[in-house]
């Protein structure tokens, strides 16, 4: 199942509905996340999934395309041992 | 060629008596202390003064990201002062300078930095916390292009900021500078540390508004304060160019060093700055109406200013008023002396006094002129000066006189 909804609604949480609104193939940086925002989101991101997400992918700039690598990582991830 | 004369045309602050500057003066004036009981949690009763703040009228939550509240407080003051001074947009961006106070730095990043449960810091902790980030956020608040610096002098930050802001001034280096502090450290961490310091003053539970006796036979030292002052200065032939209103002149600074120890106080060494402060605004102790002292209310602080005032004043000394607003705003560190200059620039204004609060019986050993509980009227005021003196032995004094 795709992150998606999920990192709107970190972005609700942390900068509210307007942000949250953001179009899932809107460049990120044109909206306003800056790169201090956008490595702060990240940290945001990897404490919410309990991931590590590689640095600097600079192909990555819609919330679609973060959402694509969260789910990828997640993928790859052992399951939890029950 | 005179050097050009200092003038204040801007005030901003975001202070524990909120962020309008007239306001703040009227609650000192009726001895409102804004001292509180704060983290409840710590093992020690703790009181210190808070500073209202609603960041959302400065930054988005996007804009937040890797900014400390103590840049935040230093932004909004700076914004207000700007925009009181009519000076927003109205000067070259290379031609405007930041001169920023601050003791610390981003106290509330580092705490959060340590007290991360999950061992990784997060990734903006560093430029939210290195002291100069306020004076970068309001450049590029301001687009200012000029000399944008941070003096770190711990209790005397805002202070020596100001004062080396009107020497850039006087020198033309800058059209129009903003110079002030901000200091925001009311963490734990660095509250115990000041406990172990054993600097704060002691209370019983319930008391603590009145715990903080600048100059009285029961003080016992400070409380801490938080908050951000800055003023805009200008050399007077440009505020009276562009029909600025003037809030007072910046006439006088003086800068000395103890260099005799790290933390004890020493009265030659402040008796230095103030005889530099007046000979710099070319005036005599008895032309001084009011002194805002540097007041800390510690045992040992309170008699070596009032040691120093006396070398300086002589026989002079009784006609100097002296309070430390100290007692109702707590000690704001490396922001102290700038709230204390707007207090003091009010002062002249207004021709009127803020008390020296909480003081009911004056120690011997501190015998100057204090105003009263209930403030004092000073018709004849003409000029005041703003004591700051700071951890590390340098002493900073600024002078004013009336518009």
């Amino acid at each position: 199942m795709s992150s998606l909804k999920e990192l709107q609604d970190l972005i609700q949480e942390k900068y509210g509905a307007e942000m949250a609104a953001l179009d899932p193939h809107d460049s990120m940086r044109e909206k306003g996340f800056d790169s201090l925002a956008l490595v702060e989101f990240v940290f945001a991101i990897e404490d919410h999934f309990s991931i590590s997400i590689p640095d600097g992918d600079p192909d990555v700039d819609t919330l679609a395309q973060l959402a694509a690598v969260v789910d990828r990582i997640k993928a790859a991830q052992p399951s939890p041992a029950s | 060629m005179n050097p050009a004369s200092v003038v204040v045309t801007g005030l901003g602050v975001v202070a524990p008596h909120g962020d309008v500057p007239g306001a703040l003066f009227d609650a000192l004036m009726r001895g409102q202390s804004a001292v509180q009981a704060v983290l409840p949690d710590l093992p020690k009763p703790t009181a210190a003064a808070l500073a209202p703040f609603d960041a959302s009228r400065w930054f988005t939550k996007l804009q937040l990201a890797g900014v400390d509240r103590v840049s935040q407080l230093a932004v909004a003051a700076a914004d207000m002062a700007m925009l009181d001074a009519g000076a927003k947009g109205d000067v070259e961006p290379e031609r405007l300078g930041v001169f920023a106070g601050c003791g610390m730095g981003g106290a509330a990043a580092l705490e959060l930095a340590y007290r991360n449960t999950n061992g990784r810091a997060p990734p903006l902790t560093i430029p939210a916390f290195m002291p100069n980030a306020q004076a970068s956020q309001i450049a590029m608040r301001h687009g200012a292009q000029g000399p944008v610096l941070t003096y770190s002098v711990a209790c005397a930050s805002a202070s020596v900021a100001i004062a080396e802001a009107a020497k850039a001034v006087q020198r033309g280096e800058v059209d129009v500078a903003i110079a002030g502090g901000s200091e925001a450290l009311i963490v734990p961490g660095v509250v115990l540390a000041w406990q172990a310091m054993q600097t704060l003053a002691s209370f019983q539970l319930g008391e603590e508004a009145s715990s903080v006796r600048p100059f009285a036979t029961d003080r016992s030292g400070f409380a801490l304060g938080e908050g951000a002052a800055f003023i805009v200065i200008e050399s007077a032939e440009r505020a009276a160019r562009r029909g600025a209103k003037v809030h007072a002149r910046l006439a006088g600074w003086g800068l000395s060093s103890d260099a005799t120890h790290l933390t004890k106080p020493d009265a030659p060494g402040q008796a230095r700055a103030l005889r530099s402060a007046l000979r710099t605004a070319g005036l005599q102790p008895r032309d001084i109406g009011y002194c805002n002292a540097h007041g800390t209310a510690t045992r040992i602080g309170d008699v070596v200013e009032r040691n120093a005032l006396a070398e300086v004043w002589g026989g002079d000394l009784d006609r100097l008023r002296v309070s430390s607003t100290k007692a109702l705003h707590g000690h704001l560190l490396g922001a102290g002396g700038a709230l204390e200059a707007v207090i003091t620039v009010l002062a002249l204004q207004r021709r009127a006094l803020p008390p020296n609060a909480h003081c009911a019986s004056i120690d011997p050993a501190c015998s100057l002129n204090l105003v009263p509980q209930a403030g004092a009227s000073a018709p004849q005021l003409e000029a005041a000066i703003s004591n700051s003196f700071a951890f590390g032995g340098t002493n900073s004094v600024l002078l004013f006189t009336r518009a």
